[in-house]
């Protein structure tokens, strides 16, 4: 009790002293007679400018090292140490946490909200790989992206994905990257960032879905080549369109192929294609031309089609907006109230709303709007996707050797040493062996 | 169409839509990344909490990607008043005005209470052990002078591209500052 | 040879995986206990605290809490090294595993000389075929989960954007809960708000007229009250309501109207936001100067510091706001007013006009903001009526320099007129069409409220300058206004003409707005004289009753009682008999 009495006590100085202070402060600073100084705030610095330039460095050089190694040196083992040291560098050092992934997130969010001024670092991590992969194909995905040298490095025995799923979840990265896009685009959030699998393993830490889900990619990735690469990832999806026009590109055998077929088994991620056989049937060609003809006039179709889907959908995928999230919750919370706990972040935020719903309104409108042209041009984005997809399954190749397919080589050099050629005009194995197909 | 094509003239007619696109995309991206350079900054941008719109809900304990969170409570000394009974050491109501771990706020004892003058105590954070849960920033804001408050310390953020927790913040206080003046800290109360 | 080497890399590969899945067991395992071993989240912890609480000087009590304090403490510095830890060990681990497994299926993997294929052609278009087949699946999945997405994720925002600015004012009669407002003719026989359900300070509970004040002093109860306030008492049936506050601790009070037993007290504490420093506030205003409101369920308070509790009839809290700091030299003391089911709070404040004042709509029940609107006034103390005119139902707000008509609706402004100067205490009233209004020491106007924008100049009936109060309201029978200034000189001025019909110095100070009781006009002065007039043509006092103490509070009338609210009584007069509740 006299405890409680002198805490009263306490309170009532407490309230005397805030009653006699100005209505700045409740508790004036004391001034204090025995000399005691005030201490400083700590404010232990951020990563320092010098040293992130110091990271585009070393992406560059590492980069240069990438397209060398792949051209030059035609050398498996050095991309895998080039690999190895990205995945620790980039990887495990870095934390994930520069990495052209993400970047072209930035990039949009930095064209629709003039607020937000790219850095020029995450300009030069966004655009030097898609750079490279226009004169020299997927040099970044084989040496220096870390989570693909992840994935590399747990491959144990590689399954071959039948084509035709190949094909089709080959579409995905580009919906994700549509779908980020629009994300990062409305303010929303970096979705790509969100759904990394494996940066939570660089950190070391992270919530259970995302280990989950990166720990499945893993194990997925034991058996299947580079799972997230091919089936997810949208700047891989980015680089692989760029370097369909990319200048050089990777070859088994600067030689000559002697369609000996061991190149094919070598490619853990289904990328070598075959020349298609010459014999033709007219009949065939015919019909194949003409379902590209119907192919290619579905395209607007699938286009206009995709726009009005998404344009129907915006309401629904505003919602992943934080502001018009809440702005949701509060209509809800006028209709069907819910009771949240004091000092929960949910009561807390609504409270916000509650305090300025005009604001908070007016804001969710605004994205609404952006969102509705967003999903238009989502849904005709994925209708674009899948009707290229189409039209490109129906043209007929013309390659006349075993290649890579310029797309999805990830230039890794694995068939570089599979090629009986190759492995003669390196001085691995003596002429005579390599002369004759086997 | 109507003709097949010799292959060699197929093949130098890839080459050269190839050739055009390349240099179609070099040119989309030198415009794009000459646009974007003449509004980007040189200095990057780090992440920080606004303490004028904190909340102080909690989530900076938890859902930060790091298993120990970046956040934490920082102490502006200068707006603080050195109360005996601070609001935001001690628990409501407490047993006594000791650092006994019954009467402490913070739960992981990470404020330390030292003695300057009659009446007057000194409140300090240890970093190692603030789990950064804003207990102890709401006790201060709500009843004393809002010394307290949280910061993201940019020795253990990993200035990750979308903030984990910024994404769940009910007061929306999270926005990126530039890097080099990267604290939103307090100078006056409130 | 290659055999043993095999085998020996595969059992490393086993090794290194079964290594892998105990260093997960741990962290998982780890956080498991964290969910109950941490120090802020230990039920066990947190129960004991509440322990302590309850009974501090529990001294093993203490001593528990403080061992598990620092076990917890030391769990949880232990975990975090261990996560981290583990954490690296599960890299080397899974290092070990994916090296030793992919020597080994490297070694094991026989070559297979590759198969010149036949048929590729057929083979080629067959390939084809299916991966547009399995690409058009992909399209119909896509389409299929944005419309399983859509179809259980729907917007609750109204597909019109128009219809979100009336969110935004948060009216929305649609989106009220269905809560039956209370009948007008249950308002009118109670006495729900400062004086009365219409603000007139006339009582049409005919009931109350079988007492006569001429037949002595009909004291039917006297209650202490326990707190200082200078509200007036409210009642809704048997229930009185009085709030009392000082800086420390605010209250509101619930007695029985019939036998002036205190049912219940409630303080209002624990108010989200409320600090506990407040403004400083003059005793002549106090704390608790704003009356109450009641709507049959729920009884409103508001404090001086911006406390403002709705309180169940059982005397539960239904719910508290904080809307304060209010700027206010002399303390706030604009009473709260019901209808149906709003509570508005005219919250004037500040010595300016841009100071942030503002009228508020709440929804009784819920506490729910229906709409806000900004005043350009400075403090005021008068309190808001709800009047019924030229079809709208309006609230009519006073504050220097302005009266301000605004829509119950929708908080939408309908009228103004620049016709108050000084400090604007009394209260408007609205009788036979016309609204009474007093500019303080200045002059008494009567209004038409019919019209629309800027009505300083088009609606004003008439104005009076004789004798005008400063403090206490008008009141009328419809025929006739009485004033009574501060100084005690009751004033008699014809509803119709505004001339004077007569005018008498009573000669007692008054603060207590008059009221009319079937055909009798009450006065309360300061020095607790309750005098009864004729409220007629001619001046003619009816009868006096002195009571002991200091009266602020006007009177309150229903159920055929009147109850005064003293300094430190509260009191009910009236016959025994007479007490059941009539309907007009």
């Amino acid at each position: 009790m006299l405890r409680r009495l002198k805490f009263i006590g306490a309170l009532g100085v407490m309230l005397l002293m805030a009653l006699l202070v100005s209505a700045e402060q409740r508790f004036p600073p004391p001034d204090f007679e025995n000399g005691y100084s005030l201490p400083s705030t700590s404010t232990p610095a951020a990563r320092q400018l010098w040293l992130q330039y110091g990271d585009t460095a070393v992406f560059l050089a590492a980069l240069g090292t990438a397209v060398w190694l792949i051209y030059k040196k035609r050398s498996r083992r050095g991309v895998f140490w080039l690999s190895l040291f990205s995945l620790a560098y980039f990887g495990f050092y870095r934390k994930g946490c520069i990495c052209p992934i993400g970047s072209p997130q930035n990039i949009v969010y930095g064209l629709f909200n003039p607020g937000y001024a790219v850095p020029l670092t995450v300009l030069i991590f966004c655009f030097a790989p898609i750079v490279v992969a226009l004169f020299g194909g997927r040099a970044f995905c084989a040496g220096v992206c870390p989570q693909g040298a992840l994935q590399d490095l747990v491959l144990i025995k590689p399954i071959v994905v039948p084509p035709w799923l190949e094909h089709a979840l080959g579409v995905v990265p580009y919906i994700f990257l549509g779908a980020g896009l629009i994300c990062a685009g409305t303010g929303t959030g970096f979705l790509i960032c969100r759904y990394d699998p494996f940066v939570p393993f660089f950190r070391l830490s992270g919530g259970t879905f995302i280990l989950t889900f990166g720990a499945a990619f893993l194990l997925m990735g034991m058996f299947v080549g580079r799972p997230y690469c091919r089936f997810l990832c949208p700047y891989g999806g980015l680089l692989r369109v760029a370097s369909l026009a990319s200048k050089w590109r990777v070859r088994v055998t600067p030689d000559t192929c002697t369609q000996c077929r061991l190149c094919e088994q070598s490619c853990p991620f289904g990328a070598m294609r075959e020349p298609p056989s010459p014999e033709t049937n007219p009949k065939w060609l015919r019909a194949e031309r003409k379902r590209l003809g119907w192919l290619l006039a579905l395209l607007p179709v699938l286009i206009l089609a995709g726009a009005w889907g998404g344009s129907k959908f915006s309401p629904t995928a505003a919602q992943l907006n934080p502001t018009v999230a809440l702005a949701e919750r509060y209509a809800r919370q006028q209709i069907h109230p819910v009771e949240y706990g004091l000092m929960t972040p949910e009561a807390l935020s609504l409270q916000r709303a509650a305090d300025n719903p005009a604001a908070i309104l007016t804001q969710a409108a605004d994205l609404r709007r952006r969102f509705a042209l967003a999903c238009a041009l989502f849904g005709g984005w994925v209708g674009l996707v899948i009707g290229v997809k189409l039209a490109a399954l129906s043209v007929r190749p013309s390659r006349t050797d075993f290649e890579p397919d310029r797309g999805a080589c990830f230039a890794c050099a694995r068939c570089f040493t599979a090629c009986p050629n190759e492995r003669v005009r390196l001085g691995l194995a003596p002429a005579a062996q390599g002369a004759e197909p086997l | 169409m109507d003709a097949k094509p010799p292959e060699d003239s197929a093949v130098t007619r890839r080459q050269f839509l190839r050739n055009g696109a390349r240099l179609l995309a070099m040119t989309g991206l030198g415009v794009a990344a000459g646009g974007l350079a003449t509004r980007s900054t040189g200095a990057a941008t780090v992440w920080q909490i606004d303490p004028a719109k904190c909340l102080r809900c909690g989530n900076c304990a938890t859902k930060c990607v790091l298993e120990q969170s970046a956040v934490k409570c920082v102490h502006a000394y200068a707006v603080c008043g050195y109360c005996q009974l601070c609001t935001g050491f001690f628990a409501p109501e407490p047993n006594a005005l000791t650092t006994a771990a019954e009467n402490q706020l913070c739960p992981t004892g990470a404020i330390k209470r030292t003695y300057v003058e009659d009446p007057y105590y000194q409140y300090s954070i240890d970093e190692q052990l603030c789990i950064g849960c804003a207990k102890c920033v709401e006790g201060c804001n709500r009843f004393g002078n809002g010394s307290l408050f949280l910061q993201i310390r940019h020795d253990r953020c990993l200035n990750c591209n979308e903030c984990a927790i910024s994404r769940t913040c009910p007061g929306d206080a999270f926005r990126r500052v530039p890097v080099d003046h990267p604290y939103l800290l307090k100078t006056t109360s409130r | 040879m290659n055999n043993s080497l095999h085998r020996s890399l595969v059992l490393t590969a086993w090794i290194a995986g079964v290594f892998c899945l105990l260093v997960c067991a741990v962290i998982i395992r780890g956080h498991f206990t964290a969910a109950t071993n941490d120090p802020w989240k230990s039920p066990r912890l947190l129960a004991l605290k509440d322990q302590l609480a309850a009974e501090p000087k529990n001294k093993p009590l203490q001593t528990e809490i403080r061992r598990l304090d620092l076990e917890f403490r030391r769990n949880f510095r232990h975990r975090l090294a261990l996560d981290k830890t583990a954490g690296w060990l599960l890299v080397g681990g899974a290092l070990v595993l994916v090296l030793a497994a992919g020597k080994a299926a490297s070694v094991s993997t026989k070559f297979q000389p590759p198969q010149p294929k036949t048929g590729a052609a057929e083979l080629a278009a067959k390939l084809a075929s299916r991966a547009r087949w399995s690409l058009a699946g992909l399209g119909l999945v896509v389409a299929g989960a944005a419309l399983m997405c859509s179809y259980h994720l729907t917007s609750a925002l109204p597909a019109d954007e128009a219809d979100w600015q009336k969110l935004a004012s948060k009216s929305g009669p649609e989106q009220a809960p269905a809560q039956a407002a209370p009948a007008l003719s249950e308002s009118q026989a109670n006495w729900p708000r400062f004086r009365g359900w219409d603000g007139s300070g006339v009582s049409t509970n005919a009931g109350a007229s079988a007492w006569d004040s001429t037949n002595g002093a009909p004291i039917l109860w006297r209650s202490a009250i326990p707190a200082p306030g200078h509200n007036s008492p409210i009642v809704w049936g048997d229930r009185v309501f009085i709030s009392g506050g000082t800086a420390s601790r605010r209250e509101v009070f619930s007695y029985s109207a019939s036998s002036g037993a205190l049912l219940w007290r409630r303080a209002i504490e624990n108010v989200p936001g409320s600090p506990p420093k407040f403004p400083e506030i003059p005793d002549d205003t106090g704390y608790a100067a704003s009356t109450m409101a009641a709507d049959g369920q729920r009884a409103y308070a508001i404090f001086g510091n911006g406390d403002l509790a709705a309180v169940n009839f059982d005397g539960s809290v239904a719910w508290t706001k904080y809307l304060g700091p209010l700027k206010n030299s002399y303390g706030y003391a604009t009473s709260l007013a019901v209808w149906g089911n709003n509570l508005l709070v005219q919250l004037d404040q500040g010595d300016s006009p841009t100071a942030g004042s503002k009228l508020i709509s709440f929804q009784g029940a819920s506490g729910r903001v229906l709409w806000e609107r900004s005043r350009p006034v400075p403090a005021s103390w008068a309190t808001p009526i709800v009047i019924e005119a030229a079809g709208k139902t309006q609230i009519i707000t006073l504050a220097d320099p302005l009266v301000i008509s605004y829509a119950l609706q929708d908080g939408n402004e309908l009228w103004r007129a620049h016709l108050l100067e000084n400090e604007v205490v009394p209260s408007p009233i609205f009788v036979g069409g016309l609204l009474f209004v007093i500019s303080p020491s200045s002059r008494l106007l009567a209004l038409r409220p019919d019209g629309a924008g800027d009505v300083t100049t088009t609606r004003v009936a008439w104005t009076n300058d004789e004798n005008v109060p400063d403090i206490t309201s008008p009141v009328s029978n419809g025929d006739l206004v009485f004033t009574v200034s501060s100084g005690g000189v009751v004033t008699c001025v014809d509803a119709v003409s505004g001339k004077k019909i007569w005018e008498k110095d009573l000669g007692v100070s008054v603060e207590a707005s008059p009221a009319i009781l079937g055909g009798r006009l009450f006065i309360l002065g300061q020095d607790g004289a309750l005098m009864t007039f004729q409220a007629g043509r001619e001046f003619r006092q009816i009868g006096q009753i002195q009571f002991s103490e200091k009266f602020l509070a006007s009177p309150a009338f229903a159920n055929g009682l009147v109850f005064l609210r003293g300094a430190t009584n509260l009191y009910a007069l009236g016959l025994a008999g007479a007490n059941a509740p009539k309907q007009p």
